[in-house]
């Protein structure tokens, strides 16, 4: 099996595991690991209106 | 995370600035119109181990008027349409059916993409849209077995893919999975 295959294997077990992850735990546990992700990836995205919508194609 | 009901969905969540964002935003929205929240943040505000730059929403066709005083209330609370600044013409992005993106004064990021509906499957979303409760604060966002359907049978990217199969994962014991195979019928024939 080549890379790309197993990169997708292992996205979707994580997929499944953290799916699991979500129903068996508190919803303020999971949402407290999920909003470091969402947090930190908002902080970190700068741009420009012109960056914005060329990365969109709709410029 | 709870499924009271085939309509309501409860969740304790903590909130994120994504979370944060979209409130501020619903809370004038739905002032104004009816709406539904679809595609990526759907998978998201149900557990979905990733991020979103922007969240997607439908409202009925509006006239101007009514256009014009939904971007003066959203003024107000502080957003601004990233892509054009007069009424009349954000009004025509939306009637010309494409979105217009709302993000809050200055920010480009996150940012709402709003759009008129424009066919059936957008119709039968708004109508058949289901409550997320949050707290003391609700969400209106498109059935499960609708987002799954769409994103299993038309867009198809890898990110789309794992979020249908989260949301199956998640919505397990509670979901139509008749319903979804009807929707990707349905889907198939119309795009």
């Amino acid at each position: 099996m080549g890379f790309i295959e197993d990169n997708e294997r292992e996205r979707l077990k994580f997929i499944d595991f953290w799916a699991a992850f979500v129903r068996s735990h508190d919803d303020k546990e999971w949402s407290r690991q999920q909003n470091i992700i969402i947090n930190s990836a908002l902080k970190s995205s700068k741009m420009t209106k012109p960056q914005y919508f060329k990365m969109k194609g709709e410029m | 995370m709870k499924f009271i009901s085939r309509k309501i969905i409860e969740i304790g969540r903590e909130l994120s600035e994504l979370d944060r964002f979209t409130f501020d935003f619903i809370r004038v929205l739905r002032e104004h119109t009816p709406y539904v929240i679809v595609s990526g943040y759907v998978a998201i505000l149900l557990g979905r181990s990733r991020a979103s730059e922007d969240i997607d929403i439908f409202i009925p066709p509006m006239r101007l008027e009514g256009v014009k005083a939904l971007v003066v209330g959203l003024g107000k609370a502080g957003f601004e349409c990233i892509q054009a600044e007069s009424h009349d013409e954000i009004f025509g992005y939306l009637k010309d059916k494409y979105a217009v993106r709302f993000a809050r004064k200055n920010a480009v990021i996150p940012n709402i993409e709003l759009k008129f509906t424009k066919t059936a499957v957008d119709n039968l979303t708004l109508k058949d849209a289901i409550t997320v409760k949050i707290g003391k604060d609700a969400l209106m966002i498109s059935p499960l077995e609708m987002q799954i359907a769409f994103k299993e049978e038309i867009l198809k990217s890898p990110k789309d893919i794992e979020d249908a199969r989260h949301l199956r994962n998640i919505g397990e014991g509670h979901l139509d999975n008749g319903l979804i195979q009807g929707y990707r019928k349905m889907l198939h024939g119309l795009y």
